[in-house]
This record gives C-alpha cells, structure tokens and sequence, in this order.
C-alpha cells in the first residue's frame, strides 16, 4: 500500500482540536473568551474547507487529497482520508453548520461553558472524520466518536428528559452500529491481503457477493436508525425535543446525514445487485416516512417536535430519491440532505430563539408573534416555505430532482404509483407547516407575555442570513452544486453495473392502458 | 434578435425593487411620517409597476419588429444535472402569447396599484401591502415569461404564496366564532392550490421522461414529432422503459388539469377562492379575479399542442380526451358556480363566484380548442372583473365610512350584526356613489353579456364555437347548453347584484350615509370602464361578412405563439375545431337575448324585494336551489367531513399510534421493559441463585471437607515432626520394598 | 578389629534415633533444636564416612553444605525462639500451637 500525505484533510477534520487544546491548558479563561476561541476556531475550520472545495476537481470521479498512512498494518487497516462529489457537500454542511451552531449557542448555554464548547469542537471532529474517512474501521471510529460529544451535548445541557433522551440516543444508534460493524469485519477478512480500505473493497465485491443481502441489511440498519427511516425513527424526537438548541441544529444538521452518506458511501457500491433487490422496499418505507412523518408532524403541540417530525418526512425524500438508483434522484438526494440541513437547522435555530425568550416550545402559548416580532416572523416564513419547497428557495430543488429520479427508477413497479403517493408529501408540508407558522406567527396576540418579546437581535439575524443565503443559492443557481457532485455519482451508478439498472426493460403502464 | 428584446430581464427586475424597497426601508418611511410615508411606499411601488409595464410594450415592439417570431432570452442556468440529461434554464420566452399576458398583468396591475394607494390609505401595515403587490407582479411575469414548464411553476407556485400572503394580509382578524378567519382562509387558499400544484409536479416530471425536455418548444416540436410518425410506443429518455404515447398524453394533459383547477378554481379544487375575498379588495381584484387565476387558462393555452394532439388522438381510438374533460370541467364549474352565486349575500362573494363561473368559461374554452376566445375572454374578463371588484371596493369603503358616520354620530351606537360586504343592507347606492355607480353598472353589462359591452363579445365567440363544432363532436352540444345556461346564471345575479345594491330603499342607516370615494380611487374605475366597454375591438368578429381592418386582431396576434393554427395549416392535425370567423348572428342574438331576459327577470323579482335586511330572499322560494347549492356542498364536504377526518386521523396517528403505541408502547414497554426484566432475571435469579449458587455451592463443601481435615492440625510442633518421620518411614518401605521382597 | 563401615553406619543410626525421639518428645525447644543438629551431625557422619570409604570427595564437600545449612538453621531458629520467650515468657512447645486448624 502505497502512502500518500496531502495533508489538507487532516488539518480539516482535526483542527478543532487545536481549539480543544487551547480550552483545556487556558487557566481562568472567561466565559466570552472560551465562546470566542470555539468560534474563532470553528470559522478557520470553514475556511480550510473553503480552501478544500476551492481545490477540488468537479470532473475527477475519484478520491482526490488522499491522505493515507497504515495504521495497523497487520490488519490491513489504514489511516485513509480522502474526498469526492458525494462528500464535498457534506463536508462544506458540517462546517457551515458547527459554525452557525457554536455561534447560536452564545446566550443559551450558562453553565459548564468550557465543557460544552470542548464537545462541540469535538463533535465536529467526528462528524468531519465521518465524511471524509475511506478506511472502513476508521470510518467506524468516527462514527462511533461522534456519538460521545452528542451524549453530553443531550445530557447535560439538554431540556426536561435529557439524560432519557441522552441514553435512548446512545443505546439505539449503538446497536444498530452494530451490526454494521460485523459487516464490516466479515468483508475486511474476506479480503486477500486484507484490507479496509473503501476502494479497494469496491473493487473486491465479488469476493462477499454471495452474502451482500446480508451485508446490505447491516449496513442498512446502521443507516436506517441514523437517518432514521421509518420504522427506526423513535429516538428521534426525544433527542430532538430534548436537545438544547445548538445540538437539534447538528442533530437535524449533519448527524442525520451521516445516514444518508453512508448509503450511498456504502451500500450502493459495495452490494450493487442487493441496492437494487431492496430498492423497492426501501422506497416503500422512505415513501411511508414522507406521509407518515408529515401527518404526525401536523398533529404536534410542541413546535420542536413538530420540526423533529418534520425531518423524517424530509429524510424520507432523501431516501427515495437515493434508492431511485438514477443520476437525478441520487444527486437530488444529496442536495436535499444539504437543504435539509439547512432548513430544518434553521427551523430548529428559530425554535430555540423563542425558548429562549419564553422558556415554552408549546404552540398555544404562542399566537400573534408576527406583530411583536415582525423581522423574525418574515426571516421564518421565508425558511417555512423552503421546508415546504417552494419553488425558487432549496427545498424545492431537491424535492424535484427526487421526484423526478423517482418517476424514472427502474426497479419501482410501477415507478408512477411511488411517485404520486411521494408527492402527497408536498401537499401534506405545506398542511403541517403552515398550520404551525399560523398557530405560532398569525392573529391577534393572545398570551400576554409574548407582548414583552424583543424581536430577533443583530448575533441571531447574521445567522440567519447564513441560512438563508444557501436557501436562495440553492433555490435558484443550484447548476454550481450539481456539477460537484455529477462525474462522482454517475460515475458510482455507472460501476453499479447491475443487470436491472443497465438493461432497463419495462413497460410503462398506467391506469390499464 | 431585435435589442429591445434584452430589455425583457427588467420586467422581473422593476417589481422586485419595489419589493427591496418596501420590505426593507417602506415600514420606516411609512412610521416617520404618514403622509409622506405613504405616497413615497404606494407611489414607488406604483412606478415600478409602470415601469415594468412600459418595458412590456417595448417588448411587443420589439415582436412587431421581429415578425411576431418568438424569441427566448437566457438568464442563467437552474437545474443541470448532466449525468440525467438535464437541463432547466431561467430563460424568458416572449411571444404573443406571453406578451399579451404580461399586458394584462402590468396593466391591469398598475391600474390596481393606483387604486390601492387610496384603499389602502391608513393601514398600519401599508407598506407590507406593496412589497406583496409587487411580489406578486413579479412571480405572475415569471409565470408567463418562463421558457419551460418549471419556470412557469415557479411562478405558478410565487403567485399561490403572495394570495396567501395577501388574503391573510389582516391576519389577526377573527371570525365571530373566535377562529382566525383571514388567515385560515389563506391557509386554505395555499393548501388547495397544493394540491394541484402537486399534480403539477408530476407532470412536468412525466413530461420530462416522455420528452427529454420541458422547455416548450423543444416538448411541442418532441410530441408532434412523435405524433407524425405514428408510433404507438415512446421509450422514456435515457431508459428502456417503453409508455404509450397516448397514455402518457392523457397523463400529462390530465395532471395539468388539474393544477389548472387548483390554480383556477375550478371543480373540485374551487374552494378557495370565495373564501380568498377575506383579502384586501384590491388585491382580490388584481390576484382573485383578473390574473393569478387566469394562470390555469394560460397553461391550457401554453400547452395547446398537447391537448389538441390528445384529441386527435382520442378522436382515431373513440375514447374519451384530455381535452374533453378540460371541456367538461370548465362548463360544469361554469354552471355550479353561477348557480351558487344566487344564494349568497356577500357582495364580493357573488363576484367571486362568478369569477370561479367565467374561469370556468375559460377552461372550457381552452378545452374545446376555442384558445384565442378562451384568451380573448380572459382579457375582457381581466378588465371587467377587476373594475367590478374595485367598484364593490368602492361601495364597501363607502359603507364603510357610512357606518363610521353613523356610530359618529349616534355616539358609540355600534349595531351589531353589521357588514360592510353584506348586501342586504345596502341599497339606493346609485344616487350616493355616481361614479361608482356607472363604472359598475359598465362591468355588470360587460360580464353579464349584454351588447356592446366587452363581455359579449367574448362570451359570445365561445359559445359560437360550442355550437359551430356540435356536428363533429357530440359532446360540444352538452358543452353548449351548460355554458348558455351558465351565461343565463351569469344575467340573473349580477341582475340582482344590480338592484340590490344599487336601486331601491337604503335597508341600513350606513347605506343611507354612504358617499362617493376619493378620486384615486374612482379614476381607475373609469379607465377599467373603458377598458371594459371596447375591449371587445381587441378580437371583433366579421360581422355580416363585413370586415374591418381590427378584426380579429388578437387571433392574429396570438396565431404566431398558438401552434394548433400552424399544424392545422400544415395538415398534421386534421381535426380541429375551428371557431367561426363572423358573428353568427343566431348564437349572438340567443345569448344577449338570454341575457337581457334574465336580467330583466332578475330586476323583477328584486323590484321591491328585500324590503329590510332581514327578509328571506325570493330566489329561497325555488326548490333546491337554496338547500342544495346555497349550502356549499363541496366545500361542505370538505370543511365537515374531510378536515375533521384527517384532523382526527392525524392525531390518532400522532398521539395514539405514533406515541401511545410505537414510542411508549413499543420501545419503552416491549423493548426497554423486555430488557430491563431480562436483567433483573439474570441479577436476582440467574446470577443469585444460578452463578452465586455455583460459587456458594463450592465454598460451603471446601469448608465442610476443610472441618474435617483440620482436626490434624494440631499446630504442636511435635506432630508435625511425627507426621513428617512417619511420611519418610512410609517413604523408605516403598522405596526398599522391592529390595527387601527380592 | 578394625572400625569397618558398619560401625559408623550403626552409630550414626543410633545418633539419629536419639535425635529423632528428642525431637519427638522433648518440650524445651532449645533440646528440640539440639536434637535437630544430633540429627543432622549423624547424616553428615554418614557422609563422612562413606566418603572415606568409597574414595568418593563428594561427600565430604556435602558435609560442607550441611555444616552451612545447619548454621544458618541455628541463627534463624534461636531468633525465633528468643522472640516466642519474648512474648509467651516461655519456650515449652506445648504451649505454642498457633497453627491450629
């Protein structure tokens, strides 16, 4: 094996750790000073990842500022890093989402500020080594790692049942986790020599063909709890609800992500023919979430829970579009995972800049805001309507490119059905999402407290521009986003080279005729 | 290219200005200083309102220049992903079609921004009224000006946000049951549009696996491509998947339908729109009445070369087309509409549901392949409608202000009961309000039929063309006695509308104190009442064979984007139905004969009836009528049954299912009780009495032995020594014993 | 007559004996100690004479040994048993059975 040592993205995943350092040898660092030090050090960290996609090849399919050292050389386990069209956009969510997260979490965290701070550097680290990672037991490492910081971010700082919440998360992504572990070690031995390394397994897949359906359920758990697809949602809204608002952020953010990439990161390559026997089923329950999240959203009283809900209505279009196996649902897939970052970040942001002023996330306590907080009500209509897809703002791109890979898929039979029961989701956003912007932003005030409410300050109105920078970018000059991610994705559909997808033999039916 | 056409990105450029403006600094202008505040907010909003319709008639110069050959200006790129084949640009088409659309926006649009500035006068929330106006002008142009069926959603789905945000402008309203009305009307008015706008998306998706494209012309030129060479099979592009080509017409043509419901309130999907009036007028008139919901026409018309081949298609196999039902829906809506008009009281909610009639109208039009009268009735139809709905603006100011003096007056009597919408209590307005008066009497003749208003002219060419086409396709005779029969509805409201507003006995103190409006507000009567009586010039049959120089004008113009007329002239499509050229004297004479007759009824039957705002109404005495259709039976449907259902449903699936079984059941009872008795099990059964049992077990006979092998131990030195001596006695006997035995 | 192997042999059988029986039922344990080293003197004077006998030096270099051994026995037991006066004020092994089961 050969090493290889660009460096650049190391010094990505692992600079927080410089500000971790700093945290932790600063003797009597003030409160301001240790805020500042996080953010300082999460926004240098934006701009190595600027300076990555500034220097990533759009039209290379392959990993590119490879860094790659052995590990454990006995075991054929590699320090690996490395970056293509289906990470860079994850990479550049994580960095912007950390960020806008630490710097939102400046008057919401009062006690334990060091720690708090030191876990939030750390998650990043995690979340950034689980994107970029091309070794499969390093790969595992940070996905595991990722879930220590989460614990305590749940834990301590979070609402009325966080330790509950803090261990229903642990335990749940735990043990899906797994069983994506057995995965992995089964493939990593049946190698010769043995090896770990992502690629080189891809190329090896014919040596664990004969056991992919099992495999692929591995992985997919692992994937499915994370995601979380229907039926593995539960954890989600306990670690959503109870989450202080920084981490909903993250959670919503990026974590859920880290599903979705490893679908496509693992299952699509490594057990091709399984990917498109278990698509149909897949989509079913993708297409399930959609409808069934949004309905249990819409019934919600509490508005963060209403937005956790939310999320796996918006997971399930990700997936759909995913197991669509076409260029446009994967691609549209990934967007919309960015988007979904985005938005339901924000959503959860402007969750939390109400807590805090109110203490409540009850939706009857609220009512008439729009009145007493008239810059704040239009910044979250705007985001409302991107989490609805509006055409024109990101949510709707995605959703269109899903939909659209989706009408196109070759193993749904008939693709039609998926994609009109799929689009009922559109509808159903907008009853759930405008009931809540109705029954927190409309009418006359009816609680006497909200008239007290200061409308949103100069700290939170930049983070929000943050967010709806990307929500206009995306909306409407989404070609940019598409092309880093386009070579990478045909390219893996490509070396799918699975009988079903190449030779597409179908007939089309519809309403009998 | 003519260089006029690169002026064609200022049209969405103006509006949007206006909306920076206003949404940004207006509020503050408006706070500092009222009065100023106001002209700079209305006035600027207006300008850029004007603007954009300036740009638009250097646009058409620039088509007259070009040969009203289309020209395609490109913005940028959207959606590329090239890995699918796909391509979506931001790209503005200006044809006739698109150019006479924008007309009808911008200029209808700046008329109602005119008008506003003096309805509006006093809002607290003035300036927000304006970014929205502006928004709104800004998606509609989008809609019309976009190159492919994505854009023109874009604009499709901007325009259903702004009526959202424009219907539940006062949001904080309450109805006086304590719901919030405007705004849940507006919810209403979104999810209803939702609906189609779902449908929407699936078409331009199918439209996009059927043709490659969705950029008009290149699915046009795709489809007639396919129709010419016969086959009966399309493979979807960059697949194997093989569709009929007929099917996937019908699909494509179908789910435009129905987005064209939602969008314009046709059947089922109409809902909406009456509740929609809860909005400012103004904005009722620009966005409920004379543009947004024409959008559903326009994609009928945009997409004509579908739907025309849809029924070439259905005519060679016998069954039914995608154009058909267009047909059908549009005349039933028509028809259920204007007979619910008759039940209701609310002056803007007998407009609107004669709206909901006239688009229906329209869609029926465009179904039966009339395209230039279904867009010549929406231009007419723009122009009356709006004037209508400001005059009813008018009125409802003037009551409004009536009422004020009243209560001024009375000190503080504020009688309960009272609408300023509600005409029961209006009354002798005509001698009060003059200007509105005459302006309103022009739109009611206008929508009503009546010659030579703008809306006879219109109507008429409809129902020519229903009956013209009767022979060749049976349906059409249907089509025409629910359209006469519609028109008739049409006379006999607005007959009524008429006397009862206007004639007669004022029936409340505030009709008798009401008076004429501002200036600002009646000069874009006048000009709409204008518009509204010679609007009918635009496309002026032959009358008796006689043929001016302007006849026909907007066929003319608009055969050059409506490429039926180009594929009937090159025989690919041989059956189509043709609308008559010339006045066909008998359906003209039929229809303004119907129309007077209802009307004349209907002045009659009101004559002196309601005396007082509480008297039934006389129509009440016709059976079924008030019990069938005044009782909203769709809506019904919906309000009673289905949002209740899905209310419950939901939070049965939330609360019981979700939560109750799948979280606490499930997880906590099933899974984490299942555990933690599993680990109670091992502690204190397996692990106390199993593995310590073992373990115990073990001890105990180690000790037990150890008791009996401890009486050995002496601890006297002496024994040990013995012990030892014995053991080396016993050692040296085994040892010797073979010696000794030898 | 001349003191053949068998002398030695006897004497250093009866020296043991003597020995062993002191051991085994004398209570001073100073005597018990004494007939330890009775004990052991007998064994080396069976070494010695062997050695004589069979020409063999081995067995005068393992009288060496013992001789060390014994030595070394003598200082740790007599530290021993001035430690037990020093706390039961008596050396009567009687009276000492601490390792009683």
């Amino acid at each position: 094996m050969e090493s290889e040592f660009n460096g650049l993205l190391t010094l990505l995943t692992f600079f927080p750790l410089v500000g971790v350092l700093i945290l932790l040898l600063w003797r009597g660092v003030s409160d301001t000073q240790i805020k500042w030090t996080a953010i300082i050090t999460s926004a240098v960290t934006l701009v190595i990842s600027v300076v990555v996609l500034a220097s990533f090849r759009a039209g290379d399919p392959g990993l590119q500022m490879v860094d790659r050292a052995a590990w454990i050389p006995s075991w054929g386990i590699s320090y690996y890093m490395g970056i293509d069209g289906i990470s860079i956009l994850m990479v550049l969510l994580t960095t912007i989402i950390s960020l806008l997260a630490i710097i939102s979490s400046w008057s919401a965290i009062e006690t334990q500020v060091k720690q708090y701070y030191i876990f939030m550097l750390l998650l990043q680290v995690g979340m950034m080594g689980v994107f970029l990672a091309q070794d499969m037991f390093l790969f595992y490492v940070f996905w595991e790692f990722t879930l220590i910081p989460m614990y305590f971010l749940i834990g301590i700082w979070g609402g009325g049942r966080r330790v509950y919440a803090a261990i229903k998360f642990f335990l749940y992504t735990m043990a899906g986790s797994l069983l994506m572990l057995l995965a992995i070690l089964y493939m990593g031995l049946q190698t010769d020599p043995i090896t770990f390394a992502i690629p080189d397994l891809v190329a090896q897949r014919a040596t664990f063909a004969g056991v992919q359906n099992l495999l692929f359920i591995g992985f997919f758990v692992a994937f499915a709890i994370k995601v979380p697809i229907f039926p593995f949602h539960s954890w989600l809204p306990d670690a959503h609800t109870e989450a202080p608002t920084a981490g909903s952020v993250i959670l919503a953010g990026i974590l859920l992500k880290m599903g979705t990439y490893g679908l496509i990161r693992f299952n699509l390559p490594l057990f091709p023919q399984a990917s498109a026997d278990f698509a149909p089923y897949i989509a079913v329950l993708a297409i399930i979430g959609i409808i069934y999240g949004a309905i249990v959203a819409f019934a919600q009283q509490d508005v963060k829970k209403l937005v956790a809900y939310s999320s796996i209505s918006h997971l399930g279009f990700v997936v759909l579009g995913i197991f669509s196996l076409t260029a446009a649902g994967v691609q549209g897939g990934i967007l919309q995972g960015f988007n979904h970052g985005i938005s339901s970040g924000a959503l959860f942001f402007i969750v939390g800049i109400l807590y805090e002023q109110r203490h409540t996330r009850e939706m009857k306590e609220y009512g008439g805001i729009w009145k007493v907080m008239p810059v704040f009500s239009v910044l979250t209509l705007i985001i409302v309507l991107s989490s609805m897809g509006l055409p024109g703002l990101n949510g709707f791109v995605g959703e269109f490119t899903i939909l659209l890979g989706s009408m196109g898929a070759a193993t749904f039979a008939p693709a039609w059905i998926y994609t009109a029961f799929a689009v009922t989701g559109v509808i159903l956003a907008a009853v759930y999402l405008l009931w809540m912007f109705q029954r927190v932003f409309l009418g006359p005030v009816t609680v006497e407290a909200n008239n007290k409410l200061r409308d949103i300050n100069t700290r939170d109105l930049f983070v929000m521009c943050v967010f709806l920078l990307f929500v206009f970018w995306v909306g409407i000059a989404p070609s940019g986003f598409f092309n880093l991610m386009d070579t990478s994705v045909t390219t893996l559909l490509a070396d799918m080279n699975v009988p079903e997808l190449a030779q597409r033999v179908a007939t089309f039916a519809l309403l009998g005729q | 290219m003519n260089e006029l056409f690169n002026l064609a990105p200022l049209i969405l450029v103006f509006p949007i200005i206006g909306v920076l403006f206003n949404g940004l600094v207006g509020r503050r202008f408006v706070d500092h200083d009222r009065k100023t505040g106001e002209r700079w907010s209305g006035w600027f909003a207006t300008i850029m309102a004007l603007s954009a319709f300036v740009v638009v008639v250097l646009l058409n110069l620039a088509l007259h220049a070009n040969h009203f050959h289309a020209e395609t200006v490109m913005l940028w790129d959207w959606i590329v992903i090239p890995g699918q084949g796909l391509s979506i640009p931001w790209a503005m088409q200006i044809d006739t079609l698109s150019v006479a659309m924008m007309l009808v926006v911008t200029g209808v649009g700046s008329i109602i921004h005119i008008y506003s500035i003096g309805y509006m006068h006093g809002d607290p929330d003035y300036s927000r009224y304006f970014a929205y106006l502006n928004l709104f002008l800004f998606f509609m142009l989008i809609l019309v000006a976009g190159n492919n069926y994505l854009v023109l959603f874009v604009g499709w789905e901007g325009v259903g946000l702004c009526s959202y945000l424009l219907i539940g402008f006062w949001h904080e309203r309450l109805a006086k049951d304590g719901t919030m009305k405007n705004a849940n009307a507006a919810r209403k008015a979104m999810i209803a549009n939702r609906v189609g706008d779902a449908a929407m998306i699936l078409g331009i998706i199918l439209t996009f696996w059927v043709f490659g494209s969705v950029e008009f012309n290149h699915v046009f030129e795709e489809a007639i491509h396919i129709f010419e060479s016969h086959e009966e099979m399309v493979t979807l592009v960059s697949t194997n998947i093989e569709m009929a080509f007929s099917t996937a017409l019908f699909a494509i043509t179908v789910l435009f339908l129905i987005a064209a419901t939602g969008k314009s309130a046709q059947l089922v999907l109409h809902v909406w729109l009456p509740d929609a009036m809860a909005g400012p007028t103004p904005a009722s008139s620009l966005i409920h009445a004379a543009t947004m919901v024409t959008s559903g026409i326009y994609l009928i018309v945009r997409s004509n070369v579908l739907y025309e081949l849809s029924r070439a298609l259905s005519v060679h196999s016998g069954t039914i087309s995608s154009s058909d039902i267009v047909a059908l829906v549009g005349a039933s809506t028509a028809l259920y509409a204007g007979l619910i008009a008759f039940t209701q009281y609310d002056i803007k909610k007998v407009l609107a549901y004669s709206t909901v009639s006239q688009l229906g109208f329209m869609i029926a039009a465009a179904g039966m392949g009339a395209y230039v009268a279904a867009m010549f009735h929406l231009i007419t139809h723009a122009f009356f409608k709006a004037l209508l709905f400001m005059g009813a603006g008018s009125v409802i100011h003037g009551m409004e202000h009536g009422h004020h003096e009243v209560a001024h007056g009375h000190h503080g009597h504020d009688d309960d009961g009272f609408d300023p919408q509600d005409m029961r209590y209006m009354g002798g307005l005509r001698k009060l309000m003059p200007v509105t008066f005459w302006t309103y009497l022009v739109g009611a003749l206008a929508l009503a039929g009546i010659f030579p208003f703008a809306g006879f002219w219109s109507k008429d060419e409809i129902l020519a063309h229903a009956n013209a086409n009767q022979g060749e396709y049976g349906l059409f005779l249907v089509l025409f006695i629910l359209l006469a029969l519609a028109a008739v509805c049409t006379a006999f409201y607005m007959g009524r509308q008429l006397r009862m507003v206007f004639w007669g006995q004022p029936r409340h103190e505030a009709a008798r104190h009401a008076h004429e409006s501002s200036p600002i507000m009646t000069f874009p009567l006048v000009l709409l009442a204008v518009f509204g009586t010679v609007a009918g010039l635009f496309n002026l049959p032959k009358v008796l064979t006689l043929e001016f120089g302007w006849s026909l004008t907007l066929e003319h113009w608009l055969e050059h984007s409506i490429q039926t007329f180009e594929l009937m002239e090159e025989g690919i499509l041989a059956h189509v139905p043709h609308t008559p050229t010339s006045l066909i004297v008998e359906v003209a004479a039929l229809s303004l004969g119907l129309a007077l007759v209802s009307m004349g009824l209907a002045f009659y039957v009101y004559r002196d009836k309601p005396k007082t705002a509480a008297d039934p109404d006389p129509t009440q005495k016709i059976p079924g009528l008030w019990s069938v259709f005044g009782r909203l039976p769709i809506d019904s449907f919906y309000m009673k049954l289905l949002v209740p259902w899905f209310n419950r449903f939901s939070a049965w699936l939330g609360f019981k299912f979700e939560w109750s079984f799948w979280h606490d059941f499930f997880h906590e009872r099933v899974i984490r009780d299942t555990f933690v008795w599993f680990a109670d099990l091992s502690a204190n059964v397996l692990d106390a009495q199993g593995v310590d049992g073992i373990v115990n077990g073990l001890g105990s006979v180690t000790r037990w032995l150890a008791d009996g092998i401890r009486v050995s131990q002496t601890g006297y030195a002496r024994t040990y020594a013995l012990s030892v001596f014995l053991g080396t006695v016993v050692l040296l006997i085994y040892f010797l014993w073979p010696y000794v035995m030898r | 007559m001349t003191a053949t192997i068998d002398w030695y042999v006897a004497l250093s059988a009866i020296l043991f004996t003597i020995g062993a029986l002191g051991v085994l039922l004398r209570r001073s344990a100073i005597i018990v100690f004494m007939c330890i080293e009775l004990m052991l003197n007998s064994a080396n004077l069976l070494f010695v004479a062997f050695a004589r006998s069979l020409g063999d030096l081995h067995g005068q270099v393992l009288v060496f040994f013992v001789i060390v051994v014994a030595a070394a026995e003598v200082a740790v037991g007599l530290a021993l048993i001035v430690t037990i006066f020093r706390t039961k004020r008596s050396i009567n092994i009687d009276e000492i059975n601490l390792l009683k089961g």
